[in-house]
């Protein structure tokens, strides 16, 4: 066996494909890690700005919970610059998203270079170029007939091989990953603690399980097809569908089949909301007053700041109804994409990494929590809670002789001591947890690997080597 | 005998399965991609419609909507990214579009990136190119490795000939196979009815299929080229994949790359900056009217008419301080993406892009063109405005002007895409000669 592996692994270290790869991964690998060391300390200068100058405004009429940029985002992009910087938080526990970082809206999109973008579509593709004439190249040059009248057991070549591809692909994948690393260790080395170690480490059995998946169907179809040329146009048809095709036509097929509202649907429905809920019951009010139905200034005011809370709601809800509506579409479009290997993939690396789609979950609960420690503070300090609102009204009465001005409530800045502010605290998953999140995408994973295992065995054992 | 050697070709390249299957998977693309475009377009012209409808603004304030491009269908470009709406007024003019919720709650931009579109250009620069690769790169070396080359050649057929009728027949059966799924794709658009393409947008939908014939060109003489000088058709289809990795994914993914990190952009805080220092020489007299105008109000007195003027004045200078700074940004953005696309004009992928979004009015520079009716409007806010104050009567009577902007002409987008339709030519001829010389020289043994 060991002498099958080394023949093998001597054959794949002679050939293009091995050089290609080895270049091609030092170069975006190293392209990778200092665009990341060179962006990384700007965005978390500008979060510690935004953090510090949140803590000494310190306000009771709005705050800003920031969101820390991801210190893994060369290992997993997870679609980050187009999430919110972090959210604003009004009293009485509304939320709204705050914009994206800095990026130019002009430049067309295009994936990120993140180690997810690299592993996924480059090492998944030349792990077929490496594979493809495994079985078909011998067999087209006479040798696969001369080595199996040997004594040497076809399920041992096959698995000698399987282990000479992934080494092949794995040996440049190490020695990119490590440059990389090593580029962000001597500039940002804090990044680099236990808990993060630990999550790139398991990049490693994440990657082999993914590229194993590409591995078996090359050997597959390297030993169904005879034709290595034939071989190689099958698997790339493959791939194409499975890295190319299915990601990128999920979006619209999602788009498609869920029933999300458009944007302006939603934007109309604003207006008449707000004159339903406010203009029209704070209209009912000033009649009943005319009618002489309401027998005190008090009474009215009530019932219109109950009007102006119920209004915000609604509106707050509204928001939150096409914010959901947009994230439940994205997800159609992730469970769509989870029929490829390279989603699974991509998904479980994200998990594992913290980042993507988990890592706004968590900080919105994280915000979710926070917002009763912020109004118990304000209402500690301002006594109700009132926020910042899009709508506002003023209207003059008269109850009783008296001269009444009904106003929207404004938010009220508290002028004293506030070096008690709470603090906003987000917390990251421990990569133990994200290994739990990304179970299931491995468990796809696996079964892939182990159906396309399974079909190259049967089919090798039973292939006509002559 | 160049008729004799066509016929061959283009039969044997019918014949093959990966004709087949590209094909099938390109109809199939192609049909389901413009049905869901299609979908897509006609929401979006409906609440283009009833926006225009519905946001009609005040005497104070203008909504502009911008609608969604007819073209959008076959090449999306950046249509849905660039916002839909956008506000006016004296004190302020917008620099970008925003989407039909606003500025500060519009999350347009969020929910849209992150999803290639996949469209006829998309189909076009993936699928077809590769399709391209798969039935080229054999086309020599596979003739050779069986023998079969040495034998056609023994036969008085010129080699030049024989490689010209190659590259003829197979250009024949791409571009065919192309214009057939374009063809079923303009019939949906035809028969769905919910679009309306004037004769200009069929002119530039013919110039786009020629875009597209020029980039499959350009793939189809490199894979010729490469099955020339590699004997076996293995390795031929292996070079040939990772020249368009390279070329269709990564190189133009490295031009971002370099263009965002050596085109340095302001941030945040240095725009906020820059407003303010340009408004800095205003500044205390503008506070200064503020406070008396609302001293007077509170006071119940009607402020002096020269005051009210003075401050819708300030307000202007202040919009037009900010949109400067704004439009410098903006500027500083379309430089970047200018610095990307230069860094990557080598990729086919790239010019193929450009070329198309260009004619289909899904490029920046429609979008930029849009906003530049913006001046004009505001100026008439402005005047408008002013004469609130100077002439009540004259203001009651007068009549904002609707907005305007120069659309670009066909003439002028059929130029401006030459550089990139002459690139790809070039590109194509050069690798075709290459093939040619290499072709001859070859030992055919």
């Amino acid at each position: 066996m060991g002498t099958i592996i080394k023949r093998e692994l001597l054959d794949q270290i002679q050939s293009i494909q091995f050089l290609v790869l080895s270049g091609a991964s030092l170069l975006l690998f190293t392209v990778n890690a200092l665009v990341f060391v060179k962006n990384y300390p700007v965005e978390n200068s500008a979060y510690s700005r935004r953090v510090t100058e949140t803590f000494a405004k310190s306000s009771t009429v709005n705050t800003e919970l920031n969101q820390r940029p991801n210190p893994l985002r060369f290992v997993a992009d997870g679609g980050d610059r187009y999430r919110p910087s972090g959210y604003s938080l009004n009293p009485g526990g509304f939320l709204r998203a705050l914009p994206t970082g800095q990026i130019n809206f002009k430049m067309p999109d295009i994936p990120q270079l993140d180690w997810s973008f690299l592993i996924r579509i480059v090492f998944s593709l030349y792990v077929l170029l490496l594979g493809f004439n495994a079985i078909s190249g011998e067999r087209e040059q006479g040798t696969l007939r001369l080595i199996l009248s040997n004594s040497v057991r076809r399920s041992e070549l096959l698995v000698a091989k399987f282990v000479a591809i992934l080494a092949m692909a794995t040996a440049p994948l190490l020695g990119g990953g490590l440059i990389s690393l090593i580029i962000v260790a001597i500039n940002q080395p804090q990044i680099l603690t236990m808990a993060n170690l630990a999550r790139i480490a398991l990049i490693l059995p994440l990657t082999m399980c993914f590229l194993s998946v590409f591995v078996f169907m090359s050997l597959w179809v390297s030993s169904s097809v005879s034709r290595s040329s034939l071989v190689l146009l099958i698997l790339l048809a493959t791939w194409v569908l499975l890295t190319v095709i299915i990601p990128n036509t999920s979006g619209i097929l999602a788009e498609k089949l869920s029933r999300a509202p458009s944007e302006y649907q939603m934007g109309r429905m604003v207006g008449p909301l707000i004159e339903k809920q406010v203009f029209d019951r704070i209209r009912a009010i000033l009649s009943r007053a005319e009618k002489g139905q309401v027998s005190s200034a008090g009474e009215m005011r009530q019932e219109a700041d109950k009007a102006y809370d119920e209004g915000q709601r609604d509106l707050v809800r509204h928001f939150s109804n096409y914010e959901a509506a947009m994230k439940d579409r994205a997800e159609l479009s992730r469970r769509l994409t989870r029929i490829s290997p390279a989603g699974l993939f991509q998904y479980a690396l994200e998990d594992v990494m913290h980042a993507g789609k988990w890592r706004e979950d968590d900080f919105l609960r994280d915000a979710r929590n926070y917002a009763p420690i912020y109004d118990d503070y304000v209402l500690k300090k301002v006594g109700q809670l009132v926020g910042v609102s899009n709508f506002s009204f003023a209207v003059s009465t008269t109850i009783k002789g008296e001269d009444v001005i009904l106003s929207s409530p404004s938010p009220k800045e508290y002028q004293g001591d506030k070096s008690d502010f709470p603090r906003f605290q987000e917390n990251r998953i421990s990569p133990l947890q994200g290994v739990q999140r990304a179970l299931l995408d491995l468990v796809g994973l696996l079964v892939w690997t182990i159906i396309l295992a399974g079909l190259a065995f049967s089919s090798f054992l039973r292939a006509d080597v002559r | 005998m160049l008729k004799a050697i066509l016929r061959r070709e283009i039969l044997e390249y019918l014949i093959s399965p990966k004709f087949l299957i590209g094909i099938s998977l390109a109809v199939v693309l192609m049909v389901t991609s413009t049905v869901i475009n299609l979908a897509n377009y006609r929401q979006r012209q409906q609440d283009y419609i009833d926006a225009q409808r519905d946001l009609k603004g005040d005497r104070a304030t203008t909504t502009i909507v911008r609608g969604p491009r007819p073209l959008s269908v076959l090449v999306q470009g950046l249509d849905r990214k660039l916002g839909t709406k956008m506000e006016v007024s004296s004190w302020g003019i917008p620099a970008s579009l925003s989407g039909y919720m606003g500025y500060y709650t519009s999350d347009h931009l969020r929910f849209l990136s992150g999803f290639e579109a996949v469209d006829f250009a998309f189909i076009v620069r993936v699928i077809f190119s590769l399709m391209v690769i798969f039935l080229a790169y054999n086309s020599v070396s596979e003739e050779k490795s069986q023998g079969t080359l040495g034998l056609v050649l023994s036969h008085s057929v010129p080699r030049d000939q024989l490689l010209l009728g190659k590259f003829l027949g197979g250009l024949f059966v791409i571009v065919g196979s192309m214009l057939i799924s374009a063809l079923l794709s303009f019939l949906i658009l035809v028969l769905g009815r919910s679009i309306a393409l004037s004769r200009e947008d069929w002119e530039r939908i013919a110039a786009i299929l020629l875009f597209s014939v020029l980039y499959l060109i350009t793939f189809y003489s490199l894979s010729l080229f490469v099955s020339v000088l590699v004997n076996r058709p293995s390795i031929a289809l292996m070079i040939l994949l990772q020249v368009w990795i390279f070329l269709v994914v990564i190189y133009p993914n490295l031009g971002v790359v370099i263009a965002s990190n050596f085109y340095r952009l302001p941030s945040q805080e240095e725009v906020a900056q820059q407003k303010e220092a340009a408004f800095q020489t205003y500044e205390a007299e503008y506070h200064r009217i503020e406070k008396d105008l609302h001293d007077s109000y509170s006071s119940g007195k009607r402020p002096d008419k020269s005051l009210g003027l003075r401050n819708a004045e300030l307000s202007a200078i202040h919009a037009e301080c900010v949109y400067k700074v704004d439009q410098d940004f903006n500027r500083r953005l379309t430089e970047q993406v200018a610095l990307a696309r230069r860094a990557a004009f080598l990729s086919p992928a790239v010019l193929f892009d450009t070329g198309t979004t260009r004619l289909a009015r899904t490029d920046l520079n429609d979008y930029e063109r849009f906003m530049s009716g913006v001046l004009d409007l505001w100026q008439s806010h402005v005047e408008n405005t002013k004469l609130l104050y100077k002439d009540i009567a004259a203001f009651r009577k007068a009549k904002l002007p609707p907005y305007r902007y120069a659309s670009e002409s066909r003439a002028d987008s059929f130029s401006a895409v030459l550089p990139q339709a002459l690139s790809l030519f070039f590109i194509g001829v050069i690798f075709f000669m290459l093939a040619h010389v290499s072709f001859l020289k070859k030992d055919v043994r």
